[in-house]
């Protein structure tokens, strides 16, 4: 009896069993980019399981839209990804258009101007999406002066697209059919010469800057230490858990839909699609936090480079919206993608022929990559989980809905 | 050991290239300003440009508005509510009238001389113009028993951005509220709006109009003083 005794004494000195801590991380803190509750079940500092609460910011888009015609859900789609509004609402404009094209009987085509704007917008937009989530992924990790520099160029951005939509952030600029006429920006104007002069002007301002930001946080030896390596997270995975856009880029995958499946316009602009790649020397592998940040870092440049193409071009003439006397889809339904900064943003549309559609659903993009999140998470540091937020550059709006 | 001292030549030369982008910012004019002590509204001291058509709060030039309800429907979150009734046939508050859009901003209400549906820009047009924005009929007959001919105006097409023919009011308004606190500043209600009565500020007041109470931020905008000083209508609007 005494030696069992003892051996399981033993067993408990050489296994010492801890209790595992459950912390709840959010939904309010700085570093969940919004309001997001992560259930962390804790082995001292080694995280084992993550479990992300969603649902704080639902506002019942979805269901919302069976009630509202048309035009009237675009408003309600800023409000989904309110970092990137202007290609939530490309999104499903582009939807609807595609439903309303299948009716043979109406005739109708988006404008050539208007498509231009569409894409010269939507790439500033894409710029000012990225710079922020740059500045916050620094302030993430410790470093608060990126996030300064990232806002004070975003403000240029704003103030842009305040001039030509009048809002600074849910936008509801592309309407179905074209883009929004509240502010005329007549072909050939002193007008459109002088906004456009000052997108160049930005551009011109901004383009040696992603060299510093680069300077100043990519190469930064304390933030690639915390982001190289960590969280790796492999093409398999990747695709299996459906992440889009930076994210699957980051992963090493070559896609991009508006190059791959080019919408709009896309296919007359000559631009390339960074893909991550193991760089031995810095030490960073694919797929890992620094990795899926540095696609953003690039992409800014390519985004630069496309509305470099359309001021060269110049706004072709003619009106920005179609003919169009009622937005009245076909009875049918449709699925399509487009490609939004935080990756592949899909709307499917169900029609009966009446101007409010049956059943929309939003296909978020941030809401795969945040599923990955758990798996990623495994035997990682707490410190890391921010890293890994951060990384993945979620925005609750769009998770939520 | 090697690699120790590699890694810390690595952390203290990465950080000085940063450091380097930083301190340049030193001889760069300030971008941020301290919000309340370095704001002046009134000398408009780093006070930033509202640009033209921002969507601010939302304004409707009541004596305009035809009660339509077209802003009512289209909006999406239902926070414009008008009551009112169709009055009986035959009568109406105004005949129809033009508003021409000059592009230097003035607005000329008025009638156009031979006016009919399709309005050329290119022509000259001869504007009868009124001054007065309350009771266009009023007005009109008090014109035409004067004869004064020097309120017509001509207007050759260059200065003329754009013409917009008013419809007959025959709607009774008895209340138009716009809840501002419920407002998502989507801009689709002055887009459909006929007489383009209703409006977005793009003004300050437009957008710093902040209250401790939400009801405040319900803004009525009454036609009943407009009802009272027309005589065809009848002592009840005036309470």
């Amino acid at each position: 009896m005494e030696s069992t005794q003892q051996t399981e004494s033993k067993i408990i000195e050489l296994k010492p069993f801890t209790d595992e801590m459950i912390v709840n991380m959010g939904p309010q803190h700085p570093s969940t980019h919004g309001v997001l509750r992560l259930e962390l079940r804790l082995d001292g500092e080694i995280v084992r399981e993550a479990i992300p609460h969603i649902g704080y910011l639902h506002r019942c888009f979805e269901k919302h839209s069976e009630n509202l015609s048309y035009p009237q859900i675009i408003p309600f789609t800023d409000r989904m990804d309110y970092v990137a509004a202007m290609n939530q609402n490309w999104g499903f404009c582009l939807a609807v258009e595609k439903l309303m094209a299948a009716d043979e009987t109406k005739e109708f085509a988006v404008p050539e101007r208007a498509e231009y704007l569409r894409v010269l917008i939507c790439e500033l937009n894409r710029i000012a999406s990225h710079l922020l989530s740059f500045g916050t992924y620094g302030m993430d990790i410790g470093a608060f002066t990126p996030f300064l520099y990232a806002f004070r160029d975003r403000e240029r951005l704003l103030l842009l697209f305040e001039k030509i939509c009048g809002a600074r952030l849910t936008y509801n600029y592309i309407r179905i059919g074209g883009v929004s006429e509240i502010i005329p920006l007549e072909p050939g104007s002193i007008a459109e010469q002088n906004y456009l002069d000052e997108i160049e002007g930005f551009l011109d301002y901004f383009e040696p800057k992603i060299d510093e930001f680069n300077d100043l946080l990519t190469a930064n030896s304390i933030f690639s230490e915390r982001t190289m390596r960590v969280a790796v997270m492999p093409a398999e995975m990747a695709i299996s858990y459906g992440a889009t856009g930076p994210n699957l880029r980051g992963s090493g995958i070559d896609w991009d839909l508006r190059r791959d499946e080019p919408y709009s316009i896309y296919d007359r602009f000559d631009f390339d699609v960074p893909v991550a790649k193991d760089i031995p020397e810095l030490g960073a592998v694919v797929g890992d936090c620094w990795s899926r940040y540095k696609i953003r870092m690039d992409e800014m440049k390519e985004s630069v480079k496309i509305v470099r193409q359309i001021l060269a071009e110049g706004l072709p003439d003619g009106p920005v919206m179609a003919d169009l006397k009622a937005v009245r889809p076909p009875k049918g339904e449709i699925y399509f993608r487009s490609e939004a900064p935080r990756g592949e943003l899909g709307f499917y549309i169900v029609s009966d022929g009446t101007p409010k559609p049956v059943r929309v659903k939003g296909r978020s993009p941030c809401f795969s990559a945040l599923s990955a999140l758990q798996e990623l998470s495994r035997g990682l540091m707490v410190a890391d989980i921010i890293a890994i937020i951060g990384s993945i550059d979620i925005v609750m709006g769009e998770v939520d809905r | 050991m090697d690699k120790y001292i590699r890694n810390i030549y690595k952390g203290v030369y990465t950080v000085l290239v940063g450091m380097r982008v930083t301190i340049r910012q030193f001889f760069e004019p300030n971008v941020t300003h301290q919000y309340p002590y370095e704001h002046d509204f009134e000398k408009k001291q780093n006070v930033r440009e509202i640009p033209k058509g921002y969507r601010g709060q939302l304004y409707n030039r009541i004596e305009d508005c035809i009660g339509c309800k077209k802003c009512e429907l289209i909006c999406p979150v239902d926070c414009i509510t008008i009551t009112g009734d169709k009055l009986p046939k035959g009568e109406q508050l105004w005949d129809s009238m033009n508003v021409v859009h000059l592009k230097d901003g003035r607005e000329i209400i008025g009638l156009i001389e031979g006016e009919d549906k399709k309005l050329n820009l290119d022509e000259e047009l001869n504007v009868t113009n009124i001054t007065s924005r309350q009771g266009p009929q009023e007005v009109i007959d008090r014109l035409e028993q004067s004869g004064d001919e020097s309120r017509t105006q001509t207007f050759s097409g260059e200065e003329v951005s754009r013409v917009v023919t008013r419809n007959p009011v025959v709607f009774y308004l008895d209340q138009f509220d716009i809840d501002m606190s419920i407002c998502m500043y989507c801009g689709l209600c002055t887009e459909v709006c006929p007489t383009e009565c209703l409006t977005m500020k793009d003004t300050l007041e437009g957008i710093e109009y902040s209250s401790f109470d939400r009801n405040d931020l319900i803004f009525e905008f009454d036609k009943q003083e407009m009802y009272e000083k027309d005589e065809t209508d009848t002592a009840e609007a005036a309470d």
